[in-house]
């Protein structure tokens, strides 16, 4: 039996304890061994982004960390973004701009405008452009990812001055 | 022109697809988990072409957690060759049988408790080999005595043939002038996101194999893939995926279904087969065509093109998978949107120790695009007549529809003065070209570019084999389900799969539209194979025009069923009942009217109040074959009607163009697109900067390139690039509707445009651009050191 | 494409990091942002038999001030540096040239130490280390020792750095009053490995003549390249015209540039010249707005 790691992770609020191989990569623990596949694999090198979570609050490329290097961490996935039936408002957005086709990118996609508009409440299109360039789309040309960004980033200012 | 009022067809509703999908919840192909699956890494071929002469896999057997290791001897037993849509006796199995063609080829698979393991043990198996000699160059390979790739063949070129339209040779003789020029345009990757994949499961009891996968012709070629994968046809059930792209690419899955398959017999378990991103670059069936054209146009004085001659070379790689399919293709708009009256087309189709070619979208007319197009502006050029005003001229007038091109195909219908018109206007084309004067007194170069080029969609069979003297297949159909459940909720079953289109929205709208209730009231399903109705899937642009005619179908046969029940019910005529506002009801009476929860309770419980004869229940399926489909005739003079809802744009590309390092910028994009009829305008709007985005890409950034021995330069994202958001500009997409006369709600295909127009318009642009030093622009993609070298070329 | 099996460590000192890499010596491997490294794994271009993870190991980050200049801990990530106060004033040019590393998610991962140990001749802060005369610091079990970076960088992928040894700190001199920099860059998109880059500063005198150069490129020769000739013809001319053509021209010819299907070496040498005229002329613009 090859050799294995405790490690703790915390994953959409929720703690998991688990052994790993040190060589698992993170995106693989997360979909293989707790199950969620809304995260996705697409070029395991680097350059796609469909990977993309939050670790520590900051985007990563799940492919390029070891889970073993995430011990400890505070994980969000796109899971972790609608609350039983209800979805996210920064994906209600993707959803009424259609800012998705196929759905692959989509998961890594909304992880870097959920941490763009976080840190950026009004960005503009170049800023969203630069943000959203760390991902490969190959369906939408990007327009309607723009759109959606621009259209979440109102939506969450607006409930923000509400509340 | 007036455009229908519809309550649904033509709304911006949001998708069914997308909660699932923005949620993380579909399940696609490596989301699949069975109990005891196991998982496959495949060991792949460092040789361009090279006889195996002895593979070792004791020590891969051996390594703990190993389940099954399989060789070209395997695929020989347990397969059969893959399917081809092609005559010739190119022979390819899912592993390498005794020899290898192209570096990447599978020549082992090893099934394992996980992927990392499965890799461990491909990396212990060991592979002999002698090398043989290699062609790269499809001009050296068609040569006598060049190395042969396969002994079936008498040599390299695997199909040659000339068709002729009309009378080529005297409208060339009688022409004032004749363009020619020769042009390249280089093979480019599909590249979805998600990479093809299959899970198979194999009872050897009962025979059957159970596959589930991104493949696309679920319902239509499934029975090839039973044949080979030696399970008998009836046996095999394939399971619709959410597939996370395709653009051609994943339109059968042999290669990826055959390793899982193979596997799954001889480890007795399930096995899970993904291509990981190397497998997808190196050895799929995702690439575009790789040609080189010689193409020559006849012109009057006054500009008015009288005939075209093509001659293509095309590099297909090692194997031929769909023939010259994308040649068919391409003979759908050989003349474009213009009134030219005879062709010629004579193409040779040649093997090279490279990966095979697949489909991308586009299919071989968007490199045929790009040959007429830049004719066009080369005729412009020569005789010194507006890029813009030349194309008026020769466009088919909007009075001449449906159309007959000189082979046959038909363009349904079209308004190609009213597209460039918009184009034109949206773009501001005169203060563009103001702008660009200014803006080279300062020292900038600044191109605009113009396309007017045709989208072909749903396309015939009979492009595979009219280039044959035997006929073949000529069903390309589509099928739904329509069902109104006791609860009178609506119910759609589709038998082909989603692949980022938008299949399931398109569906919901056309019930909505047809019995009055909303898009949201449609549950959409999906069904295998084994209980599937034919469906050919995505791809020619086909799917709206073919699902909306399929429910259109089944809503009348349900209709009818619906009629008669309530007629029965009111003591009316069938032909007296409306539907609408979610509910039957005698015309003019509104106090006579059930909703559909009324009929479907009686439909379904109350067999006594129906109609004498009636069966209970509220289901009706149709399959619906493709509207205008004609045979070609027998001397081949006349090819039918294969490719006829011919839809059309124009693209207005603005560039930057920076001599002294190659580098293009966009500054604006403007594309106008006629696909008639618009069911879900954001929907289409998607596919066409998506398309676009390709053809950026193609025209940009975009190559599968091998060096002069047969090795792979592009075999990571790093080297094959893809566009990212910064690469490209935020488009002005304008629309025009042209409905379809042949099709319902007069809907044509719209999703192959973008990279079938952009192409053409950037290498425009760029040689717009560079206009003051002479350079003249006949290749994509246009790299940077390609543009500087274009310069200095000019400037010599 | 999955890593291949290996031993791994996580020390919690610099000093258990030493002792794990002097006992395993070329068969291990230091595990920092991983961005380059985990590539390296998945492809199997790499095989290391232990892997020393150094993430876990305090000591090795930060950045603080340090003589006028600045020393930036190996382990510090590049988004930091982009981001940290002290070098925007102090070394704006590396900055600038953070900003140009791939795309954020990876500069949230990324070192600048994991950087300039992975050597890749693309890479845009090794140019710039040559060009600050960055000294750098190596540990190891039996004690430390400096590097100046013009001999930190010896091949394609390949330093200095002995077996046993790893990079501790990056210390970059204050710059002398009256100095821009710049650097410029081209790739084939956003976030690519630079085709060619270049890293200029150039220090005016009273009269806007240059009384001080220094330019490095990345991405033409198997190793960045100072191109010292390029140097000397700035120095005492006023940087434009004639004098900003010369200096280009020479370091387009100090390059030895490889050639693949992005470019030619050829190409390469077209677009150092070009870049290294636009970073000089950008850097004495700012030198002069100083």
């Amino acid at each position: 039996m090859p050799r294995t790691v405790p490690i703790g992770l915390n994953v959409n609020g929720v703690r998991h304890e688990l052994n790993v191989e040190p060589r698992w990569l993170l995106v693989d623990v997360i979909r293989e061994v707790l199950g969620l596949t809304g995260t996705h694999i697409g070029c395991e090198h680097g350059v796609c982004g469909t990977c993309t979570v939050l670790v520590n609050g900051e985007t990563a490329r799940s492919c390029l960390m070891l889970a073993v290097g995430a011990d400890g961490a505070e994980i969000l996935t796109v899971e972790g973004l609608s609350r039983g039936d209800r979805l996210h408002p920064l994906q209600e957005a993707f959803r009424e701009a259609q800012g998705l086709q196929c759905g692959f990118c989509t998961p890594g996609m909304l992880m870097l405008a959920h941490e763009l508009l976080r840190d950026n409440a009004a960005p503009s299109e170049q800023e969203i452009r630069e943000a959203i360039s760390a991902n490969l789309c190959r369906c939408t040309g990007y327009q309607g990812i723009v759109e959606a960004v621009r259209l979440a980033a109102t939506r969450l200012a607006t409930a923000a001055a509400a509340s | 022109m007036a455009t229908v009022e519809r309550r649904w067809i033509g709304k911006d509703v949001p998708r069914l697809e997308d909660p699932k999908l923005l949620a993380g919840r579909a399940t696609y192909t490596d989301d699949v988990r069975l109990p005891g699956m196991l998982h496959a890494a495949v060991l792949r071929s460092p040789h361009p072409h090279a006889r195996i002469t002895r593979i070792d896999t004791s020590q891969a057997r051996a390594l703990p957690g190993v389940f099954a290791v399989i060789t070209g001897e395997d695929a020989r037993e347990l397969t059969n060759p893959l399917p081809a849509f092609c005559a010739e006796p190119v022979v390819q199995y899912a592993l390498a049988v005794d020899k290898v063609r192209f570096v990447g080829e599978a020549v082992a698979a090893v099934a394992a408790v996980d992927r990392y393991t499965a890799e461990d043990a491909a990396a212990l198996i060991e592979v002999e080999y002698e090398p043989l000699p290699v062609v790269t160059d499809p001009f050296e390979a068609m040569k006598p005595g060049a190395a042969k790739l396969h002994e079936t063949l008498p040599g390299n070129l695997a199909f040659e043939k000339t068709l002729s339209f009309g009378d080529v040779t005297g409208d060339f003789a009688a022409a004032d002038h004749v363009i020619r020029r020769t042009l390249r345009w280089h093979r480019a990757s599909a590249q979805p996101l998600e990479t093809a994949g299959a899970v198979c499961r194999f009872d050897p009891i009962g025979q059957r194999m159970d596959v589930w996968s991104n493949t696309n012709m679920i319902n239509f070629v499934g029975w090839l893939i039973a044949n080979t994968l030696k399970v008998p046809a009836s046996k095999l059930n394939i399971h619709p995926m959410y597939v996370g792209g395709s653009f051609g690419s994943k339109h059968v899955l042999g290669k990826v279904i055959g390793i899982a398959g193979m596997l799954a017999k001889r480890s007795g378990r399930a096995v899970k087969f993904m291509e990981d991103r190397v497998d997808n670059l190196l050895a799929s069936e995702n690439l575009g065509c790789d040609r080189y054209y010689d193409a020559e146009l006849a012109v009057s004085k006054d500009g008015i093109f009288t005939s075209i001659r093509v001659r293509v070379v095309d590099d297909y790689g090692a194997y031929f998978q769909f023939g010259h399919g994308t040649h068919g293709n391409a003979l759908a708009q050989v003349t474009g949107p213009y009134r030219i009256p005879s062709f010629e087309y004579t193409v040779q189709c040649v093997l090279t120790n490279k990966c095979q070619q697949g489909v991308f979208r586009g299919a071989g007319s968007d490199a045929g695009n790009f040959c007429l197009e830049r004719l066009v502006d080369a005729a412009a050029r020569e005789l010194a007549i507006d890029h813009v005003e030349i194309r008026r001229r020769n466009f088919i007038q909007p009075d001449r529809f449906p159309f007959k091109t000189p082979c046959g195909n038909i363009y349904d219908s079209g308004d190609y003065p009213a597209v460039l018109d918009k184009a034109l206007d949206m773009a501001g084309y005169a203060e563009l070209r103001r702008m660009q004067a200014e803006a080279r007194k300062q020292g900038r170069y600044i191109g605009i570019g113009l396309a007017t080029a045709h989208q072909r969609s749903v396309y015939g069979p009979t492009e595979f084999w009219f280039w044959y003297d035997s006929p073949g297949l000529t069903s390309v159909p589509e099928s739904v389900g329509l069902g109104l459940g006791p609860t009178g909720e609506f119910t759609v079953t589709m038998f082909s799969p989603f692949w980022g289109n938008s299949p399931e929205t398109v569906v919901a709208q056309t019930v909505a539209e047809e019995f009055g209730i909303h898009p949201y009231q449609v549950t959409v399903t999906h069904e295998d194979s084994q209980h599937g109705l034919p469906g050919a899937g995505p791809g020619g642009s086909r799917m709206t025009v073919m699902l909306t005619g399929a429910v259109v179908g089944a809503s009348r046969k349900l209709k009818d069923k619906l009629a008669r029940i309530a007629a029965h019910h009111f003591e009316a005529a069938p032909a007296d009942i409306t539907f609408a506002d979610g509910r039957a009801m005698v015309r003019g009476v509104p106090d006579k009217s059930m909703t559909y929860g009324d009929l479907g309770l009686k439909a379904y419980w109350f067999k006594l109040d129906l109609p004498p004869g009636m069966e209970s229940g509220l289901e009706a399926r149709h399959t619906y074959d493709h509207p205008y489909l004609t045979m070609p005739s027998a001397d081949r003079k006349d090819l039918g009607a294969f490719y006829p809802m011919m839809a059309h744009g124009a693209h207005i590309p603005v560039v930057e163009v920076e001599p002294a390092t190659g580098r293009v910028r966009f500054l604006r994009y403007i594309a106008v697109h006629d696909v008639g009829t618009i069911v879900n305008p954001k929907s289409l709007r998607g596919q066409i900067t998506g398309g676009i985005t390709q053809g950026i890409g193609m025209a940009l950034y975009e190559e599968s390139a091998y060096d002069q021995q047969g090795q792979p330069l592009t075999g990571s994202f790093m080297d094959y690039l893809l566009p990212t958001a910064l690469e490209v500009p935020a488009f002005e997409i304008g629309h025009v509707e042209t409905p379809s006369p042949f099709t319902e709600y007069g809907v044509k295909g719209g999703g192959e445009g973008g990279r079938m127009i952009a192409p053409a318009a950037i290498a425009a642009a760029v040689e717009d651009a560079l206009a003051p030093f002479g350079v003249r622009v006949d290749e994509v993609p246009l790299t940077p050191e390609r543009i500087v070298n274009l310069v200095e070329a000019a400037r010599r | 494409m999955k890593p291949p099996r290996f031993e791994y460590f996580a020390p919690r000192t610099l000093d258990e990091a030493l002792g794990l890499l002097a006992g395993h010596g070329d068969r291990a491997k230091l595990l920092a942002g991983g961005q380059s490294l985990i590539p390296l794994l998945n492809f199997r271009l790499a095989h290391p038999e232990a892997l020393i993870d150094i993430n876990r190991i305090p000591e090795l980050g930060g950045i603080r001030a340090d003589d006028g200049g600045v020393a930036i801990g190996a382990l510090t990530r590049q988004h930091a540096v982009e981001r940290s106060e002290a070098v925007r004033t102090r070394v704006p040019i590396v900055a600038e040239a953070c900003r140009l590393i791939g795309h954020l998610p990876i500069r949230h991962r990324g070192t600048i130490g994991g950087n300039l140990a992975h050597a890749d001749p693309a890479s845009e802060l090794p140019a710039v280390m040559l060009a600050l005369e960055a000294q750098l610091t190596v540990a190891s079990a039996k004690g430390t020792r400096t590097l100046p970076a013009d001999r930190f960088f010896v091949g394609p992928l390949s330093t200095a750095l002995q077996t046993g040894e790893m990079l501790t700190e990056i210390r970059l001199p204050g710059l002398p009053a009256r100095t821009g920099g710049a650097f410029v860059e081209m790739a084939r998109r956003a976030g690519d490995y630079a085709l060619v880059g270049v890293a200029a500063l150039v220090t005016l005198d009273g009269s806007g003549r240059c009384r001080r150069a220094r330019v490095a490129l990345c991405g033409v020769g198997p190793t960045p390249i100072r191109a010292g000739a390029a140097e000397d013809a700035l120095v005492g001319q006023t940087p434009d015209g004639a004098a900003l053509d010369e200096a280009a021209a020479r370091a387009a010819a100090a390059t030895s540039p490889p050639s693949d299907l992005h470019g030619s070496a050829d190409f390469r040498r077209k677009l150092a010249r070009h870049f290294a005229r636009l970073a000089i002329a950008t850097a004495t613009e700012r030198a002069g707005r100083t």
